[in-house]
């Protein structure tokens, strides 16, 4: 979810950037090693990155009706991790302000904030533990898909109410009105997202299982169980 | 399928302007926009951007007031929180909704309207830019700023692909709507699924052929840009710096306007 351009006032839109830089510049730093160890992975985070961006500009089946267009963090954070995808992200972000007027400048580190750190974060950690605790790939995948949708949707409303607060509640009555409102689209974007990483995974396993070994997303163990599985 | 606002960058009549010039000009405006406390500098904002985007760019008016619809859905739930939830003085509306008292109050109007008015002028602002300066010229600009090289030669690369993509996820969408993929919300996430997993397999392999292509031609993990932009005409920057300085005075002379 996007905010738009001037959106956050005066002293929030500098505060959301003076947080997310030094994520980001940690996540040029990951990507800068693994860049000099193996070359071959700068064009290949490039083609994901744009794929990225494509998927955001598609349009997703939704229940509501309303125009809804998957964010891709879930999944780009089960694949790359939660640094590279925010570097990512934010390279995604500029270029879907500028060319689909979704976001904007302003308001880039907000939304690298909501969608770049804390959605893959979250995404990522749900994953690990999931996978972990021996539950099945597509679970593992659909719920850190959900809860990454759901995360930078919290994340955002939380940065709304703390830029409005309300004058009777502050903040807190703020955040519940804003989760509330974009409950109506998010929440049910969150679950079909959720639903489509999880059946694209089924695809990827189907057909180039091996890339997801080589990225250290699943064991070639898991990916061969669960690739007689399907057949 | 292909409706970015790319293209017109590529084609409009300011294209060959300073490309430095161009982006002063427009963030200038969005911060102006943002830090305005009235919606005054706002709404001239967004009406100069437009006209320059219409009439000096030469985009054509209809393709760009649809582009102003876009940000419409998210600013009108945003602001209509901001209007509820804000504000003590005068109710200029209310409701009665479930025993709780819902109003619309004087300062929290004031501010939706301003909210309104920022983003409908950092909107306006955004796609001056995004219409009339093609990203490669921004690459270069962001070169001599010091951003890292693996930064730039990434965000270069994902550009280039973009395009291809797009072009695959249409082919894809058309074929499977053609056999009926998308009859149903059954049929339609299944296909959505398939589509996103197809392009995204294609991607990776063409990344692998891309990296045999570039270390085939030397690539060194640097590809060179010339900075093709004309200089900036001093009429230009005097034209550029007049309009944000007159942003600016309107700014801060029309600071205790409220539109209630």
């Amino acid at each position: 979810m996007h905010i738009m351009e001037g959106f956050l006032p005066h002293p929030w839109w500098e505060i959301w950037f003076a947080l997310s830089l030094p994520v980001v510049a940690y996540g040029v730093y990951r990507m800068n090693l693994i860049v000099k160890e193996r070359r071959e992975t700068l064009p290949l985070l490039a083609v994901s990155g744009a794929f990225i961006f494509v998927l955001s500009s598609l349009k997703m089946p939704s229940v509501t009706g309303s125009c809804s267009h998957p964010t891709g963090t879930g999944m780009g954070a089960i694949l790359f991790g939660p640094w590279i995808t925010s570097v990512l992200s934010m390279i995604v972000l500029i270029y879907q302000a500028l060319f689909l007027a979704h976001g904007g400048l302003t308001t880039l580190g907000a939304n690298t904030f909501s969608m770049g750190i804390a959605g893959p974060l979250v995404g990522y950690l749900v994953y690990k533990a999931s996978m972990k605790s021996g539950l099945n790939l597509y679970i593992a995948v659909f719920l850190a898909a959900t809860l990454a949708d759901l995360a930078t949707y919290l994340v955002t409303s939380l940065q709304l109410a703390l830029a409005f607060p309300a004058a009777t509640g502050g903040v807190l009555a703020s955040f519940e009105a804003f989760l509330a409102i974009f409950a109506i689209t998010q929440a049910p974007l969150a679950v079909v997202e959720g639903a489509v990483t999880a059946l694209m995974f089924k695809y990827f396993i189907q057909l180039r299982g091996d890339v997801l070994v080589k990225l250290n997303v699943a064991s070639a163990g898991v990916i061969q169980k669960l690739k007689e599985a399907s057949l | 399928m292909h409706d970015l606002l790319d293209d017109y960058a590529q084609s409009n009549a300011l294209r060959d302007t300073n490309t430095r010039l161009k982006l002063a000009l427009g963030l200038g405006a969005i911060i102006f926009c943002v830090s305005s406390v009235s919606p005054v500098a706002p709404i001239f904002v967004a009406v100069s951007m437009g006209l320059i985007t219409i009439m000096i760019a030469k985009i054509p008016a209809r393709f760009y007031s649809k582009l102003l619809l876009i940000p419409i859905s998210f600013a009108f739930f945003s602001t209509v929180v901001v209007a509820f939830m804000h504000g003590t003085g005068n109710p200029l509306f209310s409701v009665d909704v479930f025993g709780f008292d819902l109003a619309i109050r004087e300062d929290g109007a004031n501010l939706a309207l301003l909210l309104i008015s920022r983003t409908i002028g950092g909107m306006c602002s955004l796609f001056f830019i995004a219409l009339t300066t093609p990203m490669i010229e921004i690459f270069s600009v962001l070169k001599t700023l010091h951003i890292p090289d693996s930064v730039i030669e990434l965000s270069m690369m994902i550009y280039r692909y973009i395009f291809v993509f797009l072009d695959q996820a249409a082919m894809i969408h058309s074929a499977q709507v053609m056999r009926l993929g998308d009859s149903g919300l059954k049929n339609s996430l299944n296909a959505f699924a398939m589509l996103s997993s197809v392009l995204f397999l294609r991607s990776w392999e063409q990344g692998e052929r891309l990296i045999v292509a570039m270390d085939a031609r030397c690539y060194s993990g640097k590809l060179d840009l010339t900075n093709q932009a004309a200089k900036a005409e001093p009429r230009a920057i005097l034209a550029a710096a007049a309009y944000l300085a007159a942003i600016a005075a309107i700014a801060v002379l029309t600071r205790n306007i409220q539109m209630l």
